[in-house]
């Protein structure tokens, strides 16, 4: 049975795109047969995040059409062949497609995969629908602002109503440093208000950048970055391993920080 | 928390009470002589739209997601469609969600000739009633509130609970989210969202909270915000009004204050 996984926020710009192409990279690496799809219909982004734009042919709508067979629009990763993109159309809108096709390729795409994770577009509108609809499992991904967690709060309201029930929480862009000063809500905070269980913490890094404009994940190398480390450990608590979370505070946890902490968290007056 | 006085400017900002005031604005379950009732909002052709397809199926979902465990398994529910449409589709999925849940649809009670068609051919016992709202009795007179309504669950950004009665909350409530009850509202766990006790317009109602960190809250139609500085420590709380404004007090006070006989004149003087 295949794990049929949508990666989902609400709110644009979080990191759903780059989160998918990382942890399918990961799962691909450990030996996984996987499938992405990109459900962002019109604003496709996931091919470049895996530097695969060059070799798409057919996409998800031609699929449909019936102008070509699944296998053909599946585009394999040369570096890593376990991973293969269903690209979505670029020259179509969300409204393209509907629920029932989508719920169709998707579980077309099941026979032959282990996981399949799914870019969801921002958004709960029709995109969204169509990248939930067949989905078994959800990864929410929030960054800890307010409005990314307002969003997610959302989305995880109509998840649920969608009776999609396992849902994992991603932690994205922590700033540890912003944190330890009290200038950025903690991962605490988000888990307070979200109350879902958390599958990783992913650091803010520069790094991240550099690797989606190239278009090579830094899943593909993971030993060189905390945040290949994070992802890396976020697809292996995917395949139900317990892995102990990096402590992201340590190096900013000094003498200095932890007495301007006790002095803020005295009681007023 | 500090008591926030009333903010008349935006007492006209809450319709009242056609929109709120209307019991049956939301799904709800029912029981009566051991079975369930499954009552529909009224299908509502106007842009308020409170009322659409996904909407109903939505709030369906979320009530069945919240209150699961206190239904026996197979109990029996008949469906209140009212003058609904319901194609044969709709009438399935609304089937398959009770069967999740364990229940059974039985009987389908509508005023549609074309939903009564869909639940025959669908294999349910129909009743058909001729369009008068007899189900909805008039607004003349005082209406009694209906029976609370238990929610097992995070109310989350974007859902809106509505009940004519009082509304119990068993988990948080977030901001984004808004609870709007007849009755009082209780929440066992936080309030971050916005809560509307008295809705119809009973200014004795209460708001009970955990931890009372609000948007808003609303008692008939007076509005108070949450103040600017975050209390250093949460204790549970009960916002209610007195001498025309929303008080908030300490939930160990406040049933001191206005249970015990002897205490209930110090009251008006804090």
């Amino acid at each position: 049975m295949s794990r049929i996984i949508v990666v989902t926020s609400g709110k644009g710009g979080v990191g759903k795109t780059t989160c998918t192409a990382n942890i399918g990279m990961a799962l691909a690496q450990r030996g996984h047969k996987i499938a992405v799809v990109d459900a962002d219909f019109g604003l496709r982004n996931l091919d470049l995040l895996l530097g695969l734009e060059n070799r798409i042919v057919y996409t998800a709508v031609e699929v449909l059409a019936g102008e070509c067979r699944l296998e053909q629009a599946l585009v394999k990763d040369k570096r890593q062949p376990n991973l293969s993109l269903l690209p979505a159309a670029q020259n179509r809108t969300k409204e393209a497609v509907s629920p029932d096709q989508m719920k169709q390729l998707i579980n077309t795409l099941a026979k032959s995969f282990e996981y399949i994770l799914i870019d969801c577009p921002a958004g709960i509108e029709m995109g969204f629908r169509n990248a939930v609809v067949a989905a078994k499992e959800a990864i929410v991904v929030t960054t800890p602002e307010i409005a990314a967690v307002r969003d997610a709060d959302r989305v995880v309201g109509l998840l649920e109503a969608n009776d999609i029930k396992k849902l994992h929480l991603i932690v994205n862009r922590l700033k540890p440093a912003m944190v330890q000063e009290d200038k950025m809500m903690s991962v605490k905070d988000v888990q307070e208000i979200l109350a879902i269980p958390l599958i990783g913490v992913v650091p803010d890094d520069e790094r991240v950048l550099v690797s989606t404009n190239r278009g090579e994940p830094l899943a593909l190398s993971p030993n060189i970055s905390v945040v290949g480390m994070a992802i890396n450990n976020i697809a292996r608590r995917l395949e139900g391993e317990k892995v102990p979370f990096l402590d992201l505070m340590a190096a900013y946890d000094d003498l200095f920080s932890r007495i301007r902490r006790m002095f803020r968290n005295s009681p007023r007056q | 928390m500090n008591p926030d006085s009333s903010i008349p400017a935006s007492v006209s900002a809450i319709p009242q009470p056609t929109a709120e005031g209307n019991p049956n604005l939301q799904v709800r379950f029912k029981s009566e002589g051991g079975r369930l009732l499954l009552m529909l909002p009224p299908d509502v052709d106007s842009a308020s739209s409170a009322s659409t397809w996904s909407d109903v199926w939505q709030q369906l979902k979320q009530r069945l997601n919240a209150g699961e465990r206190f239904w026996q398994p197979d109990t029996a529910v008949h469906l209140i469609a009212r003058d609904r449409l319901l194609d044969v589709r709709q009438l399935q999925a609304i089937a398959d969600a009770l069967a999740d849940a364990q229940l059974q649809l039985k009987r389908v009670y509508t005023s549609r000739r074309q939903t009564a068609v869909a639940a025959a051919t669908t294999g349910y016992s129909v009743e058909q009633h001729s369009p008068v709202a007899h189900l909805n009795q008039g607004t003349e007179g005082g209406q009694a509130l209906a029976d609370p309504l238990y929610v097992q669950a995070t109310v989350r950004s974007g859902m809106e609970i509505r009940h004519p009665g009082t509304v119990v909350i068993l988990g948080d409530v977030n901001p984004g989210s808004s609870v709007v009850a007849d009755g009082d509202v209780l929440v066992w766990g936080s309030l971050r969202g916005v809560a509307q006790a008295g809705a119809a317009g009973n200014d004795r109602c209460l708001i009970m909270a955990l931890r009372m960190e609000p948007t808003q809250i609303r008692i008939a139609n007076l509005v108070a915000r949450a103040p600017e500085n975050p209390p250093a420590q949460y204790y549970p709380e009960v916002a209610y009004v007195s001498a025309g404004s929303i008080r908030i007090t300490k939930a160990a006070d406040f049933s001191r204050a206005n249970f015990l006989p002897e205490a209930s004149s110090e009251q008006g003087r804090q």
